[in-house]
C-alpha cells in the first residue's frame, strides 16, 4: 500500500507510541517477576540466609521470554486473521493467549525455583504468587498487544515482506533486550541494594544481602514495580520509542536513499556526543568509586 | 542426591528417540493403513494421525530436558536458555535439511534428520570441549542429544500443523509461509529449556523437572493445535484439547512434587528467622 506522507507520518507517529508503550510496560513486567540481572540476586538471597517474599520469575532472559510471548501472540493472531476475525479481535486475543502462557511459565518458574531452595528454608508464599501473576500477566497483555499491533501495521498497512510471527518476534526480542539493558540498571542497584550508598557498585561479600523490608511491613514484589515504574520503566519506553522512531522516520522522509543513510550516520554522532556529555556529568556529581570502609559505614547507617 | 531414585539418561534417551520418531512416522503411516482399510476408520485415522506428531515432540522435549538438566548441572546458571536456543537452531538446520534432501523416500526424512541433528551436536559439542575447553564431561553426548531432540520436536511439531512431515507439498505452505514455523523454533526452546531453568536450585530434583517439561510441551502442543485448526481443521482442534488436558494433567503433578518439596508452602506470613 502505497501512503502519502502524512500518512505515513502518523503511521510513524503510532508505531512510536506503540513502542513507548511497549518498552514501559516490558520492563515494568520483568521488574514485577525479578527477572533478568536482578533475578541473579532474588535467588542467590535465600543462600545467604536473607529469606524473602519476591517473587522469582525465571523465564530465561527478557529478549528469550518476550520473543516467546510475542511469538506467540503473533502466531494465534495470524491464525486468527485467516479465519477472517477483525485485525482488532484478533490482535487482543492473540495477545491475551500469549500472556495467559506466560503467566502460566511464570508460576512454574517461581514455584519450581522456591521448592528447588528448600535447604535454605525459603517458603513458598501462595499470597505472592497469587496476586503478583496477575500482575505480569497483565503488563505482559498490554506488551504483546502493542507488539503484535506494529507487526500487523508493517505486515498490513505497510507490506513489509515478512509474516506477523515473524515481525513479532524480532520485535519482542528487541523489547527484551533494550529492557534488559536500560530498565534493569534501576531495579538492580537502586532498589535491592537501596540501604548501600548509591553508585558504590556491588562488592562481592553484598552478594544477595538484598532489602527485604519495605516502607512498611515486608517488601514484595509490587513494591518493586512502583519504584522502577517512577524512572527505570518511563526511560525503557523511551529507549525503545526512539530507536523505532528514529530508525523509521529518515526513511519516511527521504525513502531508501544516501541522505537517508547520511541522516542515520549525524543522528548517531549526536547521540554518542550526549551520551559522552551526560557520563562526564554523571562522574562530576557522584565522583571516583569509594573505599570499602566508607561503604560499610555507609551500609550501617541506613540499615 | 544418590538415594533418590532418577530416570537414567539412557532410559530417557530411548524414550525420546523410540516416541519422537513413531510420534512422527504415524502422521505419514495412519493414513496410508487408513488407505487399506477404508470406509469410517479412514477417516478417524486420517484425523488423528496429526495430534501423533506432538506427542512425539512432547517425549523428545521431556528427552531433551534432561539432557539440558545433565549438561547444565556443570554451573552453567545463565547458559541454560543458550543450550535450549542452540538446541532447537541445530534442530531446525537437520530437520530441514533430512526433510528437504530425501524426498522420493519420505520414510528416511526424520531419520536422515536426527542423524544429521546428532552430528551436528557432536562436532559443537566437540567444539566446546576440545576448542573453548569448557571441560565439562557429559558436553558432547549432551549436546549430541539436546540437537537430535530439537530435530524430533521441529518435525514433531510441524508435522501437528502440517498434517505429516512432507516437505514441499505439506510443510512449506502449511508451516513455513505462514510463520507458524517461528512459534514452534522459539517456544520448542523454551519449552525444553524452562523445566531446568525454572527448577534451578541445590534442591533441584528430576521427578519434578520432567513433570515441568512434560506441562512446557503440552502447552506448546495446544496452541499448536490452534493453529492447525486453520491449516487442517478436526485434527487441530484434537491435538489442542489433548494438549490442554495433559497441560493439566502434567502441570497438577508438577505442583504435587512442590508442594512435596519445598521447606514449606504457606498462604501467606511473615520471613521465619534465620542466622542473617
Amino acid at each position: 500500500m502505497v501512503l502519502d506522507l502524512t500518512m505515513s507520518m502518523a503511521i510513524l507517529a503510532l508505531l512510536g507510541a506503540l513502542a513507548t508503550i511497549a518498552g514501559c510496560l516490558e520492563d515494568l513486567e520483568s521488574d514485577v517477576g525479578s527477572q533478568s540481572n536482578p533475578n541473579s540476586q532474588v535467588q542467590l538471597a535465600p543462600q545467604m540466609g536473607f529469606l524473602h517474599r519476591i517473587f522469582n520469575k525465571a523465564i530465561s532472559g527478557e529478549p528469550i521470554s518476550n520473543g516467546m510471548s510475542d511469538v506467540t501472540g503473533g502466531t494465534v493472531t495470524s491464525v486468527l486473521l485467516s479465519a477472517k476475525f477483525y485485525p482488532l479481535t484478533a490482535i487482543v486475543i492473540g495477545a491475551f493467549v500469549a500472556a495467559i502462557l506466560y503467566g502460566i511459565y511464570a508460576t512454574t518458574s517461581y514455584a519450581g525455583r522456591v521448592a528447588s531452595q528448600t535447604r535454605f528454608k525459603q517458603p513458598l508464599y501462595m499470597d505472592i504468587m497469587r496476586y503478583t501473576t496477575p500482575s505480569i500477566i497483565g503488563h505482559n497483555f498490554i506488551v504483546n498487544f502493542c507488539l503484535v499491533a506494529i507487526a500487523y501495521i508493517q505486515y498490513a498497512v505497510l507490506g513489509y515482506p515478512f509474516s506477523i510471527p515473524f515481525l513479532a518476534l524480532i520485535w519482542g526480542i528487541s523489547v527484551g533486550a533494550i529492557g534488559s539493558s536500560v530498565g534493569d540498571v534501576h531495579y538492580g542497584g537502586e532498589r535491592e541494594f537501596q540501604n548501600r550508598e548509591f553508585g558504590c557498585g556491588l562488592n562481592t561479600a553484598l552478594s544477595g544481602r538484598i532489602v527485604r523490608k519495605a516502607e512498611s511491613g515486608l517488601r514484595n514484589s509490587i513494591d518493586n514495580v512502583w519504584f522502577c515504574a517512577k524512572f527505570g520503566g518511563p526511560a525503557t519506553g523511551i529507549g525503545l520509542g526512539l530507536t523505532v522512531f528514529f530508525s523509521s522516520w529518515r526513511t519516511t522522509i527521504w525513502g531508501y536513499t544516501w541522505e537517508a543513510m547520511g541522516v542515520g550516520v549525524i543522528i548517531l554522532v549526536i547521540m554518542i556526543i550526549l551520551n559522552r556529555l551526560t557520563e562526564i556529568s554523571v562522574k562530576n556529581a557522584y565522583g571516583p568509586y569509594k573505599e570499602d570502609k566508607e561503604e560499610k559505614e555507609a551500609g550501617s547507617v541506613a540499615h | 542426591m544418590s538415594e533418590i531414585k532418577e530416570r537414567s539418561p539412557d532410559q530417557l534417551m530411548v524414550f525420546g528417540i523410540i516416541g519422537g520418531l513413531l510420534g512422527i512416522y504415524l502422521t505419514y503411516l495412519l493414513p496410508l493403513a487408513g488407505e487399506r482399510i477404508g470406509g469410517k476408520i479412514e477417516i478417524v485415522l486420517n484425523t488423528i494421525a496429526p495430534v501423533a506428531g506432538a506427542l512425539g515432540a512432547i517425549c523428545a522435549v521431556i528427552w531433551g530436558a534432561d539432557a539440558v538438566r545433565r549438561v547444565a548441572k556443570y554451573g552453567l546458571g545463565t547458559g541454560v536458555p543458550s543450550i535450549g536456543q542452540i538446541a532447537l537452531g541445530m534442530g531446525i538446520i537437520a530437520a530441514m535439511f533430512g526433510l528437504a534432501i530425501i524426498k522420493t523416500q519420505p520414510l528416511a526424512g526424520p531419520v536422515v534428520a536426527v542423524i544429521t541433528a546428532s552430528i551436528i551436536g557432536f562436532i559443537i559439542g566437540w567444539f566446546a570441549q576440545n576448542v573453548i575447553k569448557m571441560k565439562i564431561p557429559v558436553m558432547i553426548r549432551c549436546m549430541t542429544e539436546i540437537a537430535a531432540a530439537g530435530a524430533i520436536i521441529i518435525i514433531g511439531y510441524s508435522a501437528a500443523v502440517a498434517g505429516n512431515y512432507d516437505f514441499v507439498n505439506n510443510l512449506i505452505p502449511r508451516v513455513f509461509d505462514n510463520g507458524v514455523i517461528l512459534f514452534i523454533f522459539w517456544v520448542g526452546a523454551v519449552a525444553m529449556l524452562h523445566p531446568f531453568n525454572a527448577c534451578l536450585g541445590p534442591d533441584e530434583k528430576q521427578k519434578r523437572m520432567l513433570y515441568l517439561a512434560g506441562s512446557t510441551g503440552a502447552s506448546t502442543m495446544a496452541i499448536v493445535g490452534l493453529a492447525a485448526i486453520i491449516t487442517i481443521g478436526a485434527s487441530g482442534a484434537i491435538t489442542m484439547i489433548l494438549g490442554i488436558v495433559l497441560w493439566i494433567i502434567f502441570y497438577k503433578k508438577f505442583w504435587d512434587e512442590v508442594y512435596n518439596d519445598a521447606a514449606s508452602v504457606v498462604g501467606t506470613g511473615l520471613i521465619p528467622k534465620t542466622e542473617a
